[in-house]
This record gives C-alpha cells, structure tokens and sequence, in this order.
C-alpha cells in the first residue's frame, strides 16, 4: 500500500523543523567539542604569565615533581608490564576459548576498583607489612617468577593423564593455589634466609652497607599499587592486539615448523607490535597521572633520589594537595598549573601517538583478514 | 656449531615460557581475590559483635577487651598482642599491647558488656546495677531493663543512671542518656550476634559519622555521592548524545572529523586531576567569582559559589566523563546499518524524523551502557573533587526543607574522600580502621555493581542486534 502523502501545508514546517533542529544539534555538538578544547586553552592561558617572570623558579620547583612522577610510574611500569603482557600472551594464544571469555571481563574489572580503595590499602595495609618484612617481600618478588618455571618443569615430568587433567590451556586457574602456596613458602622461608644475612636483618643492611634508608610509604609500595591498577589497561589493550593477529599467519609459522616461541618471536609479537606498543604507553600514561595511589602510597616527599625505599611526590599528587591552599593568580598556582599542562600534553599527546599506532595496526589487518 | 649450542637452551625456554605467562595470569587473579576478600572480611567482620576476653596478666593486673592481632616484638621476644580495652575516661586510652608471654590467664567471661557511649566511646566492662525512680535492680533484672530501656526511642528514654564496673574492679557511673547501645556478646547464640551484625551494617549505611568520623556511618557521605553523580549524569547525558551525533551523523566524515575523534577518545586518557584544575580555575574561581561579584555581593568577601560546591563538583566530572558518554553512544550510532538510514529516507522522513524516530531508539541501549560507565567513573573518583568543592565533615546536606530545597553552592560529603580523609588525616586511626574498610568494601561494591550492569546491558543488547540481522 502506498502510504498517503502529507499535506502540502505541512512540508516547509517539516523542512523548518528540520534545518533547526539540525543547526541545533550542530551547534551543540561544536559547543561541547570547543568546551573539551577549553581545558588546553585554559591551562596555557593560566601559565602564560609564568614565562615573563624568572623562569628557573618554575623549573627548580618542577624537577623534584617530575623527578617522583617519572619514578612512581616507572616502578608501577617495572611491576605492570611482566604481568600484564604475560597474562596478555598467554590469554591471547593459549588459554580455552570458555576460561577467555570469563577471565578477561574479570581482570577488566580490576580496572573498575577506584585509585582511593588501591591507595588505602598500599599506604595502610601494605607498607607497614613490607616495611617488617622487608626480605619476604624481595624474596616473594624474585621467588614467584621461578616457581611458575619450576610448575612448567614439574607438569612436564607428570603423567600423561595428570596432564590431561591440568591442561595448559586452563593453568591461567588452576595455578591460582599454586601460586598462593609458593607465595606462603617463601613467606615462611625468607625469614630464615634473612638470619643467614651478615647482622641478620636486611633493613640494618642495607642501611649500613649501602646508606639506603627506608621510609614507610617509597617507590617499592607505589610500583606494586600503581602496578596493580594499570596492568587491566595494558593487559586489555595487549590482549585485543595480539587476539587481533590472523590466526593463518600463526597457523602458517607453525606449519613451517615454528616452535611456538619462534612463532611468537618472529610472527606473532612483530605483528602486534604497533598494538602492544599502544597498550605500554597507554598504560604510562595513566601511571603517570594516577593522583590517589601515589597520594597515599608515596609518602608525598620531594626528594631527587633514585632508591626504590624512599618516597617521592608526584605532580598530580603536588597539585592536589597544594592546589586547594595556593591563592588564585599567585605563583604556586600558577607552577601548579604548569604541572597540570605538563601531565594533559604528556598525556594527550602519549595517547594520541597509541591511538594511531593502533588504528593504523587495525586496518592493516583488516586487509590482510580479506585475503 | 652454534645452531647445537643454542637448541638445548631454546628448547628449555620454548617449554617454560607459557608457564611463566600463565603464571601472570594467576597471579593477577591471586591478587584481586585478595584485595577483594581482605575488604569483605575486614569490612563486614567489623559489624560482627566479637567476643571480649579478659586477660590476668602475670603482674596481676586484669585487662578486658577485644582482641585486634599480634605482631611480633623485635629480638625473638616473642609476640605482642593489641586489645581494644575502651574506657577511654577511666583509663586515659582504649588501645593496649600486652606481651603474650605476659599473660596468665584468658576467659571469656558472659557477664563482659560493651556499651557504646556518646562521650568517651565504648565502655568495656561489667553492668553492677541500675538506677531509676529509686528503684535498684542488680543482675539478670538489670540487663533485661537496660536492653528495654535501649529498645525504646531516645525521647522516651526513662531517666536514670547506670553502675558500671571495669575489669580491674574501678567503678564508674552513667546517665542512661548517654548510652546508645549495649551487648554482652559473649553470652550471645549465634542467631542473636547475626541479629546484631545485621542491626549494625543497617546503622552503618544509615547515620551520619560520630567522633571525629571514627565512629557511626557513612550516610551523608552516600547521599552526597550518590546526589552528586545524579546531577552529573543529568548533564553529560545530553551534551554528551548531542556531541555523539554530531560527530556520527551530521558532520561530514573527512580528516578533520576523525581527528577530532581521536582527540575526544584520548580526553578519557588525560589523568583526572587535570579536570579537577580546570573545574577550580574556570568553575570555582572564573564563573563562581563572578556569579558572587553579580547575585551575592552582600555576602562578600565570603564565598557563595566562590568556593567549590555541589555544583561545581558535578560540572567537573560532567566533562571529565564526558569522552566516555561520547564514545559510547559513537559506538551505537556506528553499528546501526546504513541500511536503515537510508529506508527512513527514501520512504519520505527529513533527517530530524530519521534521528528521532529510526536512529536514536536504535542507539538507546549504547547512550544508557556509556552513561553507567560515566557514573561508575565519577563514583570512585576523588582527585578531582577534592579541588572543586568535598568536605570532610559537611555541617549541612545539601538537600533540606529550606527554599530553594537543593542548595547547589554547599559542600557535600563523598565516599572516596572519606576514606581517604579518616584513613590519613584521622587522629585515632587505629580506631577507625574498621569503618574504612567498611568504606572501601561499600565505594568498591557500588562501582563493581555499576560496571556489571553496563557489560550485562552492552552483552545483552549485542545479542539482541546479533538475532536481528
């Protein structure tokens, strides 16, 4: 049935209707894009005076800030990445189809758990508990990498049922207890190995040897947290680029007889190099920027050094404790704000950089899916 | 021949590092099952009415109360236990350490009652008598009329006084108008304690903070949040829809375009504090200044929304969520096929009777995904806000029976900040502990909860598409 037509009368207020609400909608739509532009011009706006006056003060001001943002994030990277890619490769091109489609929403998850909560918990829970047991906490951090190695050398002797029982492709789980009872070995190991040390305590040691000293709340405390909540990020955006791979080119590397670590060497990780790549830095740039962990896990002390037990204060953690005391047009307002355009164009520009790597990555794969 | 001498090592390392990747994953799990279980155990356990022991030490001396947990003294001298004791006004702290190898005897005697006082804190001890209209009633008779007593409202409360003794036989005197509740947890079944834990997470959920926010709950903070993330939402759903289809549908699609895309997606990278700047600088100090300069010059030089506020907090995290919004709904629009565009068109519809009739219902489950995702990221956010207007300790709720009713320029409390504030800049925070994991394990089930729901309604409505096609 053709449908009636509408009367003439109504056509132009249709039209009308139309233009406007399609003006409007434009309008909007620049508007809101134009206020996302405003925080840039803002901040350059806001630091523009700073370049009239002596511009050493800002800097003798910044560098211990960038010195504490650059290491908090470098030891949040030092933790994150290991795990994250491992888990990323290890999802990608080994786990069950059915454990996939479960663990990765979880671990996605623990990108949801606010900073505040991870924060809490480093600066309260986990830094008095490093900072008395100092060696469990190196030994854990050494001991774990090598008995998830020994677990591969131990299902190699098993026998071949026990091994159908425990496959590979579900050790992502069933490590789980494993891994927890070597991290109770080693918690009651490191102890002992500690009285063996010359003086018998680590921290004495260290301070004495090597001048280190230990504060509560230091870089150590910072990695671990930090790491914890940017390994989702990474592990995702790794996990999507190496899943992205055409299976054929991997199917074909094997076919060539490839072993699978040649295949990943050779194949698999220079194809997905552009993604992972994206991934790291997207990463980093969430390192660098996390306010609340750093806050509360750092100890919040401006100093130039680079040992893993002493404390920094990171630009984003300056900024919210300063910030809210300094008076507006002043000077420490003003280097506060240049702290907040450094962290925007730093990470701006790191993401803007990973999207198009990614983007770029995408679309050639797409091509090479077609044929 | 070098290819023989890297075989053996290549063959070894070919072996073991799937394990070693597998392993990452288990560790990743271990550690979210265990920050998630240390919140459930220590944030629930806390409402549970724990048993009181009282200790002989060698010395003589009798202590009561509830065990915290040990950590060892140094030297190998053994270990060192903490009891929270209470009786704060008796005994000048509520906290005491006593060497394990100290102690001569523990009991867990039934007549121990711990009352929850309004000044002072918790008292620890035994109930001698009570008091009231000159009658004295001693034992059993005196437990069953304070629990009568304490069942009633507050304003009907009979007055009267309550004999108290402590562990190491001091006595004490108090109003019952000062008691707000008492247990004796050690003569308790395990039904009654249930009874009591859930009585205790309600009041936890329910009542404002007491003594210095060691104490009571976390209602103001909820409300504040929840207030907050709500006039959030309000704003960046349709600026953020509208910036969506401006970019999908009306825009052409040329180099420009997509830079600007990327751009809008990068935005949710940039660290949340740098909002919170901007929202000081602009908001707070540019358009609050100015608004008290025009509408509340007679107030100056105090602040009316010169200062960070509701309002101002929620514009903040409007833009800071605003890119998640954006994508989302882009996502939606994007997976509508051309197809159905172009049908709308040939039988006849202008491009508003297209977006609003065809397009936009289409993309409804996307916009509805992308603003929880919006709202579980403005929930656990806290950088931002504590530059742009959260209280510690917010005297008024920002929603009372005072005309305008909504007072958008007052502070507000929120979840996140009050963790952070009892738990670093507490004065007792050994005290409050308890309420901040209480706290965290609440911020972290709201946000948990939310980011469920959007992957359920984005793996739902997937699914549905899917059948369509």
């Amino acid at each position: 049935m053709i449908p009636p037509r509408a009367p003439v009368s109504h056509q132009p207020l249709r039209q009308l209707k139309n233009r406007i609400a399609t003006s409007l909608i434009t309008a909007g739509g620049i508007g809101v894009l134009l206020a996302i532009l405003a925080i840039g011009v803002f901040l350059i706006w806001e630091t523009l005076p700073l370049l009239s006056l002596d511009e050493t003060f800002a800097l003798t001001k910044l560098s211990p800030l960038a010195w504490g943002t650059l290491k908090a994030a470098l030891a949040a990277m030092l933790f994150a990445l290991p795990i994250a890619l491992g888990a990323a490769m290890y999802s990608a091109l080994f786990m069950s189809a059915r454990l996939r489609s479960r663990i990765k929403p979880a671990l996605e998850m623990m990108e949801a758990i606010p900073g505040v909560v991870i924060g809490f918990i480093a600066g309260l829970v986990l830094a008095p508990w490093v900072e008395r047991n100092l060696a469990s906490t190196l030994m854990v951090l050494v001991w774990l990498p090598l008995s998830a190695g020994l677990a591969g050398v131990l299902w190699h002797l098993l026998s071949s049922r026990l091994r159908q029982a425990l496959p590979l492709s579900w050790a992502g789980l069933w490590l789980v207890p494993w891994i927890a009872g070597m991290l109770l070995l080693a918690l009651w190991f490191a102890p002992l190995l500690e009285t063996l040390l010359p003086g018998g305590d680590l921290r004495q040691l260290l301070e004495q040897r090597w001048g280190l000293d230990y504060a509560t709340r230091n870089a150590l405390i910072v990695g671990i947290a930090m790491g914890f909540a940017v390994i989702p990020s990474i592990y995702a955006l790794a996990e999507d680029a190496l899943a992205d791979v055409p299976d054929t080119l991997m199917e074909g590397a094997h076919a060539l007889g490839a072993s699978r670590w040649q295949a990943l060497w050779k194949v698999a990780l220079p194809a997905a190099g552009p993604g992972i790549f994206s991934a790291v830095m997207i990463g980093a740039g969430r390192a660098v920027g996390e306010t609340m962990i750093v806050l509360m896990a750092s100890g919040n002390t401006a100093l130039l050094s680079a040992s893993p037990f002493e404390g920094m204060r990171s630009m984003a953690a300056a900024i919210a404790i300063e910030l809210p005391e300094a008076s507006p047009g002043g000077l420490t307002y003003r280097y506060l704000i240049l702290a907040a355009l450094v962290l925007f164009v730093f990470t701006f520009l790191v993401n803007t950089l990973a999207e198009m790597v990614r983007l770029r990555m995408r679309r050639r794969y797409q091509k090479a899916g077609r044929h | 021949m070098p290819r023989r001498l890297t075989a053996a090592p290549q063959r070894l390392l070919d072996r073991l590092w799937p394990w070693l990747c597998a392993a990452s994953v288990a560790l990743s799990l271990l550690m979210l099952t265990a920050l998630l279980s240390l919140l459930l155990v220590r944030g629930l356990g806390h409402f549970w009415p724990a048993t009181l022991e009282e200790v002989t030490l060698r010395s003589g001396e009798v202590v009561a109360g509830e065990a915290i947990r040990e950590t060892p003294l140094p030297q190998q001298a053994g270990d060192e236990r903490l009891y929270f004791t209470g009786n704060r006004d008796v005994a000048g702290a509520s906290w005491r350490w006593v060497p394990v190898d100290d102690i001569a005897q523990r009991t867990t005697p039934e007549d121990l009652v711990r009352l929850t006082r309004t000044p002072w804190g918790d008292f620890i001890g035994r109930l001698v008598s009570v008091e009231s209209d000159g009658e004295r009633l001693e034992g059993q008779p005196a437990w069953d009329y304070l629990t009568a007593a304490l069942a009633l409202p507050a304003n009907q409360r009979p007055a009267g006084a309550l004999l108290l003794a402590t562990a190491d036989g001091q006595t004490l005197r108090q109003p019952l108008t000062n008691i707000s509740g008492a247990t004796a947890p050690n003569a308790m079944a395990w039904w009654q304690k249930t009874h009591t834990w859930g009585e205790r997470v309600w009041q936890f959920l329910s009542q404002g903070p007491r003594a210095a926010n060691t104490r009571g709950g976390v209602w103001p903070a909820i409300f504040g949040t929840v207030l907050m993330v709500i006039l959030m939402s309000v704003i960046v759903t349709p600026f953020g829809v509208l910036a969506a289809i401006y970019l999908n549908e009306i825009a052409h699609q040329n180099r420009l375009t997509r830079l600007v895309r990327i751009g809008v997606r990068n935005l949710a990278g940039v660290p949340s504090i740098v909002y919170g700047v901007f929202g000081l600088g602009v908001f707070v100090y540019g358009i609050g200044g100015s608004l008290d300069s025009w509408f509340f010059s007679d107030t100056l030089p105090s602040p009316t929304f010169g200062t960070g506020g509701l309002l101002w907090a929620s514009l903040t995290l409007a833009l800071l969520t605003l890119p998640v919004v954006i994508v989302a709904t882009e996502e939606g629009l994007a997976r509508i096929p051309d197809a159905q565009r172009e049908g709308a068109v040939a039988l006849g519809a202008t491009r508003l009777e297209m977006l609003v009739r065809i397009v936009l219902p289409m993309a409804v489950p996307a916009m509805l995904t992308g603003v929880i995702l919006a709202v579980a990221r403005a929930a656990g956010e806290v950088a931002p806000l504590m530059l742009v207007g959260v209280a510690k300790l917010a005297p008024q709720m920002p929603v009372d029976g005072e005309f305008p009713y909504l007072h958008l320029e007052r502070k507000f409390m929120h979840l996140g900040y009050h963790l952070f504030d009892t738990a670093f800049h507490g004065e007792d925070v050994q005290a409050a502990m308890p309420l901040v994991y209480a706290t965290a394990l609440l911020l972290v089930l709201i946000v948990l909860m939310l980011n469920l729901t959007a992957i359920f309604l984005r793996h739902y409505f997937r699914r549905q598409r899917g059948n369509e096609c």
